[in-house]
């Protein structure tokens, strides 16, 4: 398996121990992106008695939730019982298995920093991607995204809107990779060395214990550097071989286990 | 002239061949199948300069400081405040959708006075004939905890010879009536949580919910070395990432902590106040581990173990959640621990005849309310406490719809959080006095006003605007208005809590367990995410909010595998809630984070009224709790709410 490798690598190192899930970063994600708020009601659908109502947030199968909050559990009984949080963007494979099977080239990996693309556009809706995915990264617009009235005022100037039936994924912010970089090239820095803290993601900045640390992974002066390689640190499913650009950190056993479920123990399918 | 069969022949195969080749027909096809899927509505971006302007938030119910990000002077976005040690750059997950709110369809577009549109002008002449009419049964029911605006609505009820001002019902206000009613103490109880090497958060969901949420959060992210502890019905979120969850009952916490004071007392530690021998000997006798094991199931060495860690810290704290008694005995082991717990000293008033914090604070409104006049400000007791709340006539100001101002007389409009002047002092459990001001971001989209503005237009209280009020505040508070309007905040540090005593002989009694008489213990929970008492949940928010807690429109509650077995349901069953004197349905999950004999449910959802992301999603657990008299402590509590659960 090919892994691709970028002189700049744009990664997460999660820390599961100071997440609460408390969702900050997945409403954070939605305001920054312009994924409209589920409504049940289309008042632009003249034919409304016709038809029956959108799919509202309760249906979890239908939302877009680029950033994701999973509750786990370390399966024992009250009073062992461990529960903890895990947020889940896109991974950022290095070696990702959506972009093999797209038939229009609209998912790719090839851009200095290792962000896999989504070309809205150029997407047919096919979802072979998502069938593709093993992390549930991807999603798909079952409808057009619709604000309720007056609220389309307040969008975000970071993300087109996208219509239905076509997927779409966490990008990492990557219109504020862009900005970061077009700062650097302001102030007469180098756009391909950014400093710690010049570019963000929407998540990682609204975080309230900061459990998400972004920064470049090959680059010695961000601190995720020093992070993905501690001990406590793991990928999800890493023994598929797609090379998450995300990792996560945990000092429970349980947890780091867990992130590996899919050949647990090493005894496998 | 006639067709001949030829001639037929040869027009309809011409026809046919030309209807082949014209493309006519293939384009209109194209057409038609494009235009019938065509997006009716294109939502259009607006571009422009991006800035970020710092403010407060009060969606929450500690309020955040916020810095929106605006679009061509459109606010789209909230991100948190580094400047301000309320944020340090984190939101809460209800302030986070901030602007979105502001921009919802569901915002009070104009006064109306039974349910007709009137100007301002009608209404203020409505506001003062009823005041007039009223004399001195005014009443005040507020559900912002620490803003400035108190000062004018109490100041406005001092005018009228009333002290009728009533809170939500909040841990603030256990604490205030443990420390300053019963221990005779000094200042607002503040937590160093960042500072404490061991933290016992004894009910307290400090990193969900409680206090100032988001501070206690990065203050949690920033103590590295600490260990946190939490103790409670229920693994909440706090739980998850504490370093060990204690299941206690939530009415068995004071007994709980009175029983960790056991051992403190026992390795000799004291407190020099006129009532300790009393204390002491209260501890000793009633609340010794073999006691409070009976009373409250948590095993007498897990007591031992903690007060063991609490001792070996240097600078601990226990922070308390529930009810009065719960609060005092912690004060009481604060003090004996002698650690991080602070007296934060209140700032200056900026109108002289309002009442100090702990006044607002005195009364209770689980106790119920009964006046001529209610004004409710931004808090929603139509929704929370339905059966507490009588008025002849009530005023509620709100900027969006709830149950509250549907069924008030008349709705005043406010200006959304970012549409207004704002402040934020001292949330309750910050370890320093802070002031953080918020200034307008956003020019109003609807009809609304001041509320402030419109109070001090009922009766001469000093000032004409709220503005002028804020300008006197941060007089007196001694900080810089400017600085403030640039997102700082002003801090003085807390100072070390000082009592008159104990209140042993109080503290004995309401220390006892009292429960309901349903089968189940009810442990009700909040989740920001899900909504505050006040604040339904945002236009964003539902795809945060879990199957644990919804599952289409029916609310899921929670209990372990041994209180499932023993009701005879599981993962999916149907069941109604009964207690207080209300019925909730709901759906079970199995969660093996909740006591035995208890189940959980998420407060804040089963709205009636306000948007589709809130109104008919879940039912309503306040109709269930059960409010009951903590005698001894001369207050009331929900802690110790029972409910029968029948499958349905």
């Amino acid at each position: 398996m090919h892994v691709k490798e970028f002189k700049i690598k744009w990664g997460m190192v999660i820390d599961i121990d100071k997440c609460t899930g408390c969702g900050a970063c997945m409403v954070g994600c939605q305001v920054e992106n312009n994924i409209a708020p589920m409504t049940k009601s289309d008042p632009y659908n003249y034919a409304q008695a016709l038809t029956k109502d959108r799919d509202d947030a309760s249906n979890k199968l239908r939302t877009l939730t680029w950033m994701n909050v999973y509750e786990l559990s370390n399966g024992k009984a009250f009073p062992e019982h461990e529960t903890a949080y895990l947020p889940r963007p896109c991974m950022q494979c290095g070696n990702p298995a959506c972009v093999p099977v797209c038939p229009v080239v609209a998912t790719d990996k090839n851009e200095e920093g290792g962000i896999v693309s989504q070309i809205y556009p150029r997407c047919i809706g096919c979802r072979y991607c998502m069938a593709a995915c093993p992390y549930h990264a991807r999603y798909f617009n079952w409808w057009d995204p619709l604000w309720p009235e007056g609220m389309d005022k307040g969008l975000s100037p970071a993300a087109s809107v996208r219509p239905r039936g076509v997927v779409e994924k966490c990008n990492f912010c990557h219109s504020r990779y862009m900005e970061a970089k077009n700062q650097a090239r302001m102030d007469g820095e180098d756009p391909m060395n950014l400093s710690e803290g010049a570019y963000t993601t929407a998540c990682q900045e609204i975080c309230p214990t900061g459990a998400i640390h972004f920064g470049d992974l090959n680059n010695p002066e961000h601190a995720v550097h020093e992070l993905h390689k501690s001990p406590n640190a793991f990928r999800l499913l890493e023994k598929l071989g797609l090379s998450p650009q995300v990792y996560y950190m945990s000092e429970r056993e349980w947890v780091r286990k867990q992130g590996d479920n899919y050949n647990a123990g090493g005894s496998g399918h | 002239m006639s067709v001949a069969r030829r001639a037929f022949i040869q027009m309809s195969v011409g026809a046919t061949v030309g209807i082949l080749f014209t493309p006519t027909v293939w384009v209109a096809l194209d057409d038609v199948s494009i235009w019938t899927q065509n997006w009716p509505w294109i939502p259009r971006l607006k571009y422009g300069e991006v800035k970020s302007v710092p403010t407060v938030s009060k969606m929450c119910d500690s309020g955040c400081a916020v810095k929106v990000r605006t679009c061509a002077g459109e606010a789209f976005a909230v991100a948190g405040n580094e400047d301000n040690p309320l944020s340090g750059g984190g939101v809460c997950p209800l302030c986070a959708n901030s602007a979105q709110v502001k921009n919802s369809p569901n915002r009070i577009k104009t006064p109306m006075l039974n349910g007709e549109e009137i100007s301002w002008d009608k209404a203020k002449e409505v506001v003062a004939e009823k005041l007039d009419a009223a004399g001195s049964s005014v009443a005040v029911i507020s559900g912002d905890q620490n803003g400035t605006v108190n000062e004018v609505f109490s100041a406005l009820l001092a005018d009228k010879g009333s002290d009728a001002f009533y809170m939500m019902p909040c841990d603030m206000q256990a604490a205030d009536k443990a420390w300053t009613g019963l221990m005779g103490g000094y200042g607002q109880i503040g937590y160093d949580l960042e500072g404490a090497d061991v933290v016992l958060l004894a009910g307290a969901d400090a990193l969900e919910s409680w206090g100032p949420t988001v501070a206690n959060l990065k203050a949690f992210a920033a103590n590295g070395s600490g260990k946190f502890l939490f103790a409670g019905p229920m693994q909440t979120k706090t739980a998850a990432v504490a370093d060990k969850w204690v299941p206690v009952p939530a009415e068995g916490m004071a007994a709980f902590t009175l029983g960790v004071a056991y051992y403190v007392l026992q390795a000799g530690m004291t407190v020099d106040v006129a009532d300790f021998a009393p204390f002491r000997a209260m501890v000793m006798n009633d609340y010794s581990p073999a006691k409070v094991e009976a009373a409250t199931g948590v095993k007498a060495d897990r007591m031992a173990a903690i007060a063991k860690q609490l001792l070996a810290a240097s600078n601990p704290v226990v922070v308390p959640g529930g009810s009065v008694a719960a609060h005092g005995a912690a004060f009481a082991l604060n003090l004996l621990l002698g650690g991080a717990m602070k007296a934060v000293p209140e700032f200056g008033k900026a109108v002289s005849t309002a009442m100090s914090r702990s006044e607002m604070l005195n009364k209770d409104i689980l106790e119920g309310v009964n006046a001529d006049l209610l004004f409710v400000y931004e808090a929603n007791p139509a929704y929370a406490l339905p059966e507490q709340v009588k008025a002849g006539f009530t005023v509620a100001f709100d900027s969006v719809n709830t149950e509250t101002t549907a069924s008030a007389d008349l709705v005043l409009p406010t200006l959304h959080g970012f549409e207004r002047f704002d402040d934020l002092a001292s949330p309750y459990g910050v370890a320093d006095a802070t002031y953080s001001l918020g200034v307008p971001v956003s020019k109003p989209s609807v009809n609304a006003a001041c509320a402030a503005t419109f109070v001090l237009g009922l009766a001469d209280l000093g000032f004409e605007t709220f503005e002028e009020v804020l300008e006197a505040k941060a007089e007196a508070v001694g900080a810089d208005m400017d600085a403030l309007a640039e997102g700082g905040a002003y801090v003085a540090p807390g100072e070390t809590p000082v009592a008159a005593g104990l209140a042993a002989n109080v503290l004995g009694k309401a220390a006892v367990p009292v429960k309901g008489s349903g089968a189940l213990g009810l442990v009700p929970y909040t989740l920001l995410n899900v909504g505050t008492a006040n604040r339904a949940t945002t236009p964003n928010a539902p795809c945060t909010i879990s199957n644990n807690q919804l599952l289409g429109d029916k609310m899921v509650v929670m209990m372990n595998s041994a209180t499932a077995k023993q009701l005879g349901v599981g993962v999916g069953s149907k069941v109604k809630l009964s207690g207080g004197n209300g019925e909730c349905e709901a759906l079970v999950q199995v969660f093996e984070g909740v006591l035995t004999g208890a189940v959980a449910a998420p407060l804040g959802m089963g709205h009636t009224v306000g948007d589709e992301f809130s109104k008919g999603k879940g039912d309503n657990v306040y109709k269930i709790l059960t409010v009951s008299s903590e005698a001894a402590a001369g207050a009331s509590t929900w802690a110790g709410s029972t409910v029968n659960v029948a499958k349905i």
